[in-house]
């Protein structure tokens, strides 16, 4: 059609109420969180219930004879040695869940605490403070996580230490830049004169508003901690040579995906792949919700 | 006006931020006023005049670079924290944002207990009733203490951030643009809600804002600011009426009014706004002005008062006006 | 009676949520744009009146979708162009000039870099052509120095200036037939506001525009438009001759907006 020519147009079908076969739009994220927060729920439940039931001994070898594959009597094979991969599966549930859980919270507490009075009070702190960060960071993660077990020796304790470490400066950097972007805001300088001091405002006032994106990293920054213990575990580090955990257990199991007998390392496989995408789910889905962009209902 | 009843001074406020490359920028560059009890000061200025920057100053929430500041005598600079926090029982402040100076995770009823709780140190049962009478005195009802502030209007917020100021019955309140982000329906109701505590708490109000029909309805006396300092400053019935610096006409001839067929004579200076950083030791307005004369150029003029209440940044409107000059400490 | 170049026609919209639902924003809103004159369509955050006029220009919140009415441009109805039909009147027929200039314009070119585009769009020719079209433009729009100016990024303009460089490439790059002005001085300082005000008024009658001023300052619409259309959640109340608006309100919500828009009645 050519402008100045006085053609009557047909507009587009306007739009009238509910259209009548669509049903209602869920946002992806109200999916995604449900999954998410189930598939986590199953997995905790299945570690507490190893504490005090599994069908048999995770540890005690030779209940089979060795390889013996999927059956009524072991649901999931059982390994090498002879040991029921349910049990062993379900107890190792408790190592990497827990591990990572540990880990997480203790870098969250610190790496947060660092980094909102870091980025609060800036100056002299808030520069040594970033310095450390950055020559921390500098090396990769997994090996350093690597390193300092090969140094300190192996045991949990060590791990959930060394694992803390590795996530501090992320949640550190995530703290301060949430607080700094904060800082100037006016309720933060009314906050001030309400009669905070000023690192009350800063934990008070500011850290409360910074709370969904550090949600929503905290689910990721779990999935790679899960990751990294499993990693760990499967290097043989840190953790003993029999100890259920699914890392282990895939190293264990390398040797008879070769020779056909797939299931003992790929259960703990599929288990950690579900941990760890269950927990990406849900940090999307968080990092969804608690996008700033979304209008307050 | 008696300096002995001056319930606010500042004297030489100054805040200079240090920029790239060495050099400074002069937000605030001498500032000089006093505020009594029952009266409001308003700050008038543009963008870049530093009237925002002065109010932050004298709260100390950001640190002056140079100047004194006192409240009923006693000095805000070089307090520690914890003394500091005790002085905002004395002063506070009313933000131009509703929307930002309001936590949003916090009820009304816990925005308005905090200062009652952090400063008065009031039991629950003497903060529920405390609370009540603030929300009454704000129009508000008791109904909204328990909503959040995204649901509220933006009236209805500011409101509320009057209701937080005047809740350890302060003795000076700055209101920085109290109703620039407010509809024009709902701008006049805040500022009789504002005329109207004021006096019934006897409160001194710093009024910081940029509309001069604010300024003509509730201010007693106008200081009119131009890149940090204060060019014009008095009564504000005598400035409007017959301002005489170059910049205060220039302002006051360019406001619109929303009545037809009121004719304005537009006052123009000549290009725009110079850089407040690095500025050479002159009148700001040099290059601007009409008036300007080649010793415009060599210092930067001081305000001095004119002996009828008034005061001046400019020697050569000084100079045309019949008396004398009466003292170079600016009175009023 | 001038002949009306735009007209919104009983104009309704709403908002489809996240659940599906509609929720009615605009109801029947209808005003004309006569040819050569402004008009302003004032109303308080809400109103409606900036939705409208992103609906003119097919740059509605894609939440917002259209459930009666028209929009007749020199009698055509916009609301039925395709993406490509409208891209052809935006700019070469209708121009828009919109609040932050200094974020409306693209960061990372320079101010003449991005009008010269916006020339080579409209009228093809040579890069060089254009920049000095450019050039013309800002020179026109009384910003000093154009020739340096047009090298520099935006955030190197005051808010004055970058508004100005905005009004050089809607209303003289584009050369439009409509150019709509949504809040343009919104958040300039008054002595800015005044300049920025009059430009407007002197581009609009020396190229014989038709100008849409959308705003809530009545003081800025009282000396420069021939129109004011009055709005208000959604609804057009009342609408007329600037005069007639100022000096004969009928409608309760305008005489209720001119009183609390003076405080102080001027000497």
């Amino acid at each position: 059609m050519r402008d100045g020519e006085a053609v009557e147009t047909v507009a587009p079908p306007l739009a009238r109420g509910k259209p009548a076969a669509r049903r209602r739009h869920r946002p992806r994220s109200y999916w995604t969180l449900r999954i998410g927060v189930a598939v986590l729920v199953f997995y905790a439940l299945v570690a507490v219930l190893s504490v005090f039931w599994t069908p048999y001994d995770p540890l005690t070898p030779g209940i089979g004879d060795g390889y013996d594959a999927p059956s009524l009597a072991f649901p999931l094979g059982t390994d090498r040695l002879g040991a029921d991969m349910l049990s062993r599966l379900m107890a190792g549930a408790r190592y990497d869940l827990g591990i990572a859980a540990v880990a997480v919270a203790i870098a969250l507490t610190v790496g947060t605490t660092i980094g909102v009075l870091s980025g609060y009070f800036g100056g002299t702190l808030d520069t040594v403070v970033m310095r450390g960060v950055e020559i921390f960071q500098a090396f990769p993660g997994l090996l350093f996580a690597m390193l300092v077990v090969q140094a300190v020796g192996a045991g949990l304790v060590n791990v959930i230490l060394v694992l803390s470490f590795v996530g501090i400066p992320d949640y550190l950097r995530l703290a301060r830049a949430e607080i700094q972007a904060k800082k100037s805001w006016q309720y933060a300088e009314a906050a001030r004169l309400a009669g905070n001091l000023p690192w009350r405002v800063a934990f008070r006032h500011l850290l409360p508003n910074s709370i969904g994106p550090l949600l929503a990293f905290t689910s990721i920054n779990a999935a790679f901690a899960a990751l990294v213990t499993a990693s760990l575990g499967f290097l043989g580090l840190g953790l003993g040579p029999n100890v259920p955990e699914w890392g282990n257990m895939i190293a264990r199991g390398q040797d008879g995906i070769m020779t056909g007998q797939w299931w003992v390392s790929f259960f703990p496989g599929l288990a950690i792949l579900g941990l760890t995408g269950a927990l990406y789910l849900l940090g999307d889905a968080l990092a969804d919700l608690t996008d700033p962009r979304r209008r307050r209902q | 006006m008696s300096p002995g009843r001056a319930l606010l001074q500042v004297r030489d406020l100054a805040k200079v931020f240090p920029v790239a490359g060495g050099r400074k920028l002069f937000a605030v560059d001498g500032v000089t006023l006093e505020i009594a009890a029952g009266e409001t000061l308003a700050l008038v200025g543009e963008s870049g005049s530093g009237k925002s920057t002065v109010a932050r100053c004298i709260l100390r929430l950001v640190e002056p670079t140079g100047g004194e500041i006192t409240i009923g005598g006693e000095p805000m600079l070089g307090l520690p924290a914890s003394r500091l926090t005790a002085m905002y029982r004395r002063i506070q402040m009313v933000f131009q944002d509703p929307n930002a100076s309001l936590n949003p995770r916090m009820s009304i009823r816990q925005l308005l207990e905090e200062p009652l709780r952090l400063h008065l140190y009031l039991l629950r049962s003497e903060r529920a009733r405390r609370v009540q009478e603030l929300i009454e005195m704000v129009g508000l009802t008791t109904g909204h203490l328990d909503r959040y502030p995204h649901e509220l209007s933006g009236g209805q917020r500011q409101r509320i951030g009057i209701a937080r100021a005047i809740a350890v019955s302060p003795e000076v309140v700055i209101l920085d643009e109290p109703t620039s982000s407010l509809d024009v329906s709902v701008r006049g109701q805040v500022l009789d809600l504002l005329l109207d505590l004021q006096q019934r708490l006897n409160l001194a109000y710093l009024f910081i804002t940029h509309d001069l029909q604010v300024v003509q309805h509730v201010a007693d006396r106008v200081a009119v600011m131009y890149l940090g300092g204060i060019v014009e400053q008095g009564a504000t019935e005598a400035i409007f009426a017959a301002p005489r610096h170059p910049y205060t006409q220039a302002l006051l001839s360019a406001a619109p009014v929303a009545r037809w067929g009121v004719k304005r004579t537009r006052t123009r200076l000549a290009g725009e706004i110079s850089s407040p950083i690095d500025p050479p030791d002159a009148c700001r307005l040099v290059g601007r002005c009409p008036l300007a004369r080649p010793s415009c150029s060599q210092g930067k003029p001081a305000l001095v008062g004119t002996g009828d209440g008034r005061s001046i940044a400019c020697p050569v409107v000084i100079d045309t006006l019949p008396q004398p000059v009466a003292e170079r400490i600016p009175s009023c | 009676m001038s002949d009306i170049l735009l007209e919104v026609e009983n104009f309704s919209g709403a908002f489809r949520g996240e659940t599906g639902d509609l929720a009615p924003v605009l109801h029947g809103v209808s005003y004309a744009l006569e040819t050569g004159l402004m008009t302003a369509v004032v109303g308080e955050s809400g109103s409606g009146k900036s939705l409208t006029a992103l609906s003119i220009l097919g740059i509605q919140p894609p939440a917002f979708e259209r459930t009666g009415g028209r929009i007749l441009f020199r009698g055509q109805d916009l609301c039925g162009l395709d993406e490509r039909a409208m891209r052809r009147v935006r700019g070469a027929e209708i121009s828009m000039v919109f609040q932050d200039a200094r974020a409306a314009l693209n960061p990372v070119f320079t101010v003449g870099r991005q009008l010269a585009d916006v020339w080579q769009l409209q009228h093809g020719g040579s890069r060089k052509a254009a920049m000095g079209q450019a050039i013309e433009a800002l020179r026109r729009v009384s910003i000093p120095e154009p020739e340096r100016r047009a090298r520099q990024y935006p955030h190197e303009y005051s808010g004055g200036m970058a508004q100005r460089a905005m009004i050089a490439m809607a209303a003289l790059v584009c050369e439009p037939s409509l150019l709509i002005l949504d809040e343009p001085t919104t958040g300039l300082d008054v002595t800015i506001q005044s300049d920025i005000m009059e430009l407007i008024v002197e581009l609009s009658r020396t190229r014989g525009l038709t100008t849409c001023l959308i705003t809530h300052d009545l003081g800025v619409v009282v000396e420069t438009c021939q129109n004011v259309v009055v709005m208000n959640a959604g609804r057009v109340v009342e609408s007329g001759s600037a005069e007639a608006i100022f000096t004969r309100p009928r409608d309760a919500y305008t005489q209720r907006l001119l009183a609390s828009s003076v405080l102080v009645e001027a000497a």
